[in-house]
């Protein structure tokens, strides 16, 4: 790229003007570390432009000017970078859409909303409100994008009533520079009019951009689906002392069909949610609080009339209680963020990484019937390498998290391994070790599978369906403009 | 030192709660906000700290660039501290301590710095002319009066600003307080010194202001501007000048409390008060200004959306307000403050900061909104 680098320049900024444009080194060092980075050793170059367009026109300008100098693009939506997925791992250009920020429908009839890369869940969630509807968000914190969500593993509290995906239909740059729609939207005569349905005219092509990471394409607008608000909507907790019954009681209370949202945890999380970023510091109380939380929890959201909510905390009680499950109270500050990380989007679930935001994430999703034991496995990793928590210094007790996906046929399991990035290089050395034994150990066993593809993980897989995977790439990436290098591409 | 916030750098998440509000989901980044890129936002500038921590880059006048557009108005603070316990300010001023130390500041910081160094005010003007205004508005020299009307230097010499400051002593002296100014012997608090980085002449201008203060008997102090009153409060002590410190806001709703304070009446009108950072998110005054306000007859209170502790900065803080690193254009936060101002059916926008009231002052015109929106100070309207 070096040779025509002018050129490209004066074409880039005649798609998007100067002020949006930068090849100035200050400019593009914040695109190129982010925690994963710091965590793998991994030097990321330098891009060569960081470009901010404001519309699908001028993406297609830019893919266009790409295919024919042959360099990179490496789109980012918000812009909430921590898994190492939008880093320039071979120069060229990131595409930075945060300008592209506008909620372009409500649509109360379809319970949609059409949005671009730019929009967070917070500022949509609050949109949605202003006509009685709400997202069904990601578990995570609200500053990220449910287009960039749709990218990756898009995990949600609602996953046991809506599965992991809410994306209905999608507006893509392809890689050569033409617009794809998707769903019914892909209709040219009455696509504009009904971008609604998604399961339209054969295969799922929504569904090949959710974890395509960028790989197939720029999503530039996506139908997300949104839920009906009920009257009276309310989360309840229920405490146990052992991880087995939790979950079966967790399976049992998901068959009776009547939660909004689900999800198990262990008490290293919900004393990081409570007590963090500030309070966590002081291993009094730490233990003071620790002392008073039940090992593992589950919190159910229900919905509905005053009656049925009622109903349904009565009906939980009982089935919760058959597997020695009891319901818990903290104070009302505590419950507080409790409640703000149930209904997901939140500021709180940050809580569970300070205050030194170093995680490294043990994530499969597979039956419920191995959680309880790749929980132990990991725990026995995690003593192998020694591994501490970063603030007390005393053995470290990961955190777990469970999340069913249609009324738990199978689950989401997470597990946190928090570490300290600010330790040198040589200290970080058995964390990364002590994730691949987990991921080894978990995948291999238990065939325990990712959200999204990664070069490692795909050694495991068969190769056919590496070579549709990658197949699908080269056809419509030819030149291999989309996302090359890096543990993500797909080429 | 830049290494003694290693652990606030590797902290950072990159999670971006720097960029928007929490619960208002809008942008807070008044930097950020204008250029976009993320060099300009906590986020970025963290990143960019971190490479000159680890020798990747060097401290330049392009890398500072970056950071000085920051307006040190602490709004990613408010975010990051609660989500994951990170106070990026801290680290972004350290920086520009370390680029003054080097010599590698913007020339528009180093003519900044060289008009205080060489004048004592950024307007270059004689510092006899400091106490004109005073004089004019018949507001009494200080001399063992109970309080100590501090002014600064946007209120000696800034026409606005020395309305302002009429306005405001005409108010407090209406309130029976007994005050005096410094007029011609007042020096800058340096409050905006510090914040850009030169902290040799911050310490310079604050031993002197407070043997200045000790010598004449000072114990209270009202300052017309956040900024002084910021510096008042929270720096100073570090030298032993300790005072009992208030905004002149928190005197006026402690007069209405005593029922010294008469408010004026307003006609119907809908007015938005604009948060000063260094009034509200600094130092967490955030009703005194509005409990002033409401006590005005026929004066409707509205709250534009980003409010209190999430109100967007006018872009003047940091020294921008003196250097303009920030610019103009539609996108410059004094220009989005005032859309914002009358999108939540505002007809005046209400300020308790010099500095603000230039900058919105200037916005409004830039707008176009001359017929619809107005600023006034505090005092302009009680």
């Amino acid at each position: 790229m070096a040779a025509n680098l002018e050129e490209i320049r004066g074409a880039l900024e005649a798609i998007v003007g100067r002020a949006n444009l930068s090849g100035d080194a200050p400019d593009m060092i914040p695109y190129i570390k982010d925690s994963y980075s710091t965590m793998m050793g991994r030097e990321v170059p330098l891009p060569d432009f960081v470009v901010m367009p404001k519309t699908a026109e001028e993406v297609q300008e830019i893919v266009k000017l790409a295919n024919q100098h042959l360099f990179p693009i490496y789109p980012r939506s918000f812009g909430v970078n921590i898994a190492g997925s939008a880093l320039p791992y071979a120069g060229g250009v990131v595409l930075d859409l945060k300008r592209m920020d506008r909620i372009i429908e409500i649509n109360e009839d379809t319970m949609t909303a059409t949005i671009e890369p730019g929009v967070t869940w917070g500022r949509l969630r609050k949109e949605a409100n202003k006509k009685g509807l709400d997202v069904i968000p990601i578990g995570g914190p609200y500053q990220t994008s449910p287009v960039g969500n749709h990218l990756l593993t898009n995990i949600t509290l609602y996953s046991s009533k809506y599965h992991c995906d809410r994306a209905v239909t999608l507006k893509a740059v392809l890689p050569n520079g033409e617009i794809l729609r998707t769903g019914s939207w892909a209709s040219a005569v009455g696509g504009e009019v009904n971008p609604y349905f998604r399961y339209a005219y054969g295969p799922d092509m929504t569904g090949m951009f959710r974890g395509s990471l960028g790989n197939y394409g720029i999503i530039v607008e996506m139908v997300e689906r949104l839920r009906p608000v009920a009257p009276v909507e309310k989360n309840v907790f229920f405490g146990f002392e052992e991880l087995a019954p939790c979950l079966k009681a967790m399976q049992a209370v998901e068959r009776l069909e009547f939660s909004r949202t689900c999800q198990a945890s262990n008490s290293s999380m919900t004393a990081h949610l409570i007590l963090s970023p500030h309070r966590i510091k002081d291993p009094e109380q730490r233990q003071k609080l620790l002392a008073r939380l039940p090992n593992y929890q589950i919190t159910l959201g229900l919905g509905g009339t005053e009656e049925m909510v009622a109903l349904f905390e009565r009906v939980a009680n009982e089935k919760i209680a058959e597997y020695g499950g009891k319901p818990f109270c903290l104070e009302p500050e505590e419950m507080a963020i409790l409640n703000q990380v149930a209904e997901g989007a939140s500021r709180g679930i940050m809580h569970m990484y300070a205050p030194c935001s170093g995680f490294a994430a043990v994530i499969g999703c597979l039956p419920i019937t191995h959680v309880a034991e790749i929980n132990g496995i990991v725990k026995q990793i995690v003593g192998k390498y020694d591994l501490r928590d970063p603030l007390s210094g005393e053995p470290l007790d990961h955190q777990l998290i469970v999340l069913p996906y249609d009324r738990c046929s199978t689950v989401y399991v997470e597990q946190e391994i928090l570490y300290d990035p600010a330790l040198d290089q040589a200290q970080l050395l058995p964390v990364m070790q002590c994730l691949r034994d987990c991921y080894a150990q978990i995948v291999g066993k238990y065939g325990a599978s990712h959200t999204i593809p990664n070069k490692t993980l795909m050694k495991n897989m068969l190769p056919s369906y590496v070579e549709l995977l990658t197949g699908f790439k080269k056809m419509v990436d030819p030149n291999n403009i989309m996302m090359p290098g890096g543990p993500y591409s797909l080429d | 030192m830049l290494a003694d916030y290693r652990d606030t750098i590797y902290h950072c998440l990159k999670c971006g709660a720097c960029r928007h509000a929490y619960e208002v989901y809008e942008p807070i980044c008044p930097s950020g906000m204008k250029y976009g890129f993320d060099s300009h936002y906590a986020i970025g500038r963290i990143s960019l700290a971190r490479a000159v921590l680890n020798q990747e880059v060097p401290i330049d006048a392009e890398l500072m660039r970056r950071i000085y557009t920051c307006t040190s108005c602490g709004a990613c603070d408010e975010q990051c501290h609660e989500a994951v316990g990170v106070d990026p300010l801290q680290v972004i001023e350290e920086l520009k301590w370390e680029a003054v130390e080097s010599g590698m500041i913007p020339p528009e910081v180093r003519d900044y710095l060289k008009h205080m160094n060489v004048h004592g005010n950024p307007y270059l003007l004689p510092q006899e002319e400091r106490g004109a205004w005073a004089s004019v508005a018949g507001v009494p020299q200080f001399d063992g009066q109970e309080y100590l009307f501090y002014v600064g230097d946007v209120g000696s010499y800034d026409e606005r600003g020395q309305k302002i400051a009429a306005a405001v002593a005409a108010k407090l002296m209406g309130c029976g307080l007994e005050l005096g100014v410094l007029g011609a012997r007042e020096m800058s608090d340096g409050n905006e010194v510090n914040r850009v980085g030169e902290r040799g002449l911050f310490e310079y201008l604050a031993k002197a202001n407070i043997e200045q203060f000790d010598e004449l008997g000072v114990t209270k102090i009202i300052t017309l501007s956040p900024h002084a009153y910021h510096a008042f409060r929270n720096d100073y002590p570090q030298w032993g000048g300790r005072y009992e410190v208030m905004h002149y806001t928190q005197a006026l709703a402690q007069a209405l409390e005593q029922g010294k304070l008469t408010a004026g009446e307003a006609r119907d009108q809908r007015v938005a008060f604009h948060d000063p950072c260094f009034l509200g998110r600094h130092n967490a005054e955030y009703d005194a200004p509005r409990l002033v306000l409401e006590a005005v007859e026929g004066l409707e209170l509205v709250e534009m959306e980003r409010n209190r502790n999430n109100a967007l900065c006018c872009g003047g803080g940091g020294g921008n307000f003196f250097t303009d690193l920030l610019g103009a254009g539609p996108l410059s936060p004094s220009r989005v403050r005032v859309r914002e101002a009358v999108e939540a059916g505002a007809q005046v926008i209400a300020t308790a900061c010099p500095k603000c009231f230039n900058m919105l002052d200037e916005a409004i015109k830039a707008e176009n909104l001359e017929d619809s929106l107005t600023v006034r100070d505090i005092a302009q309207i009680a």
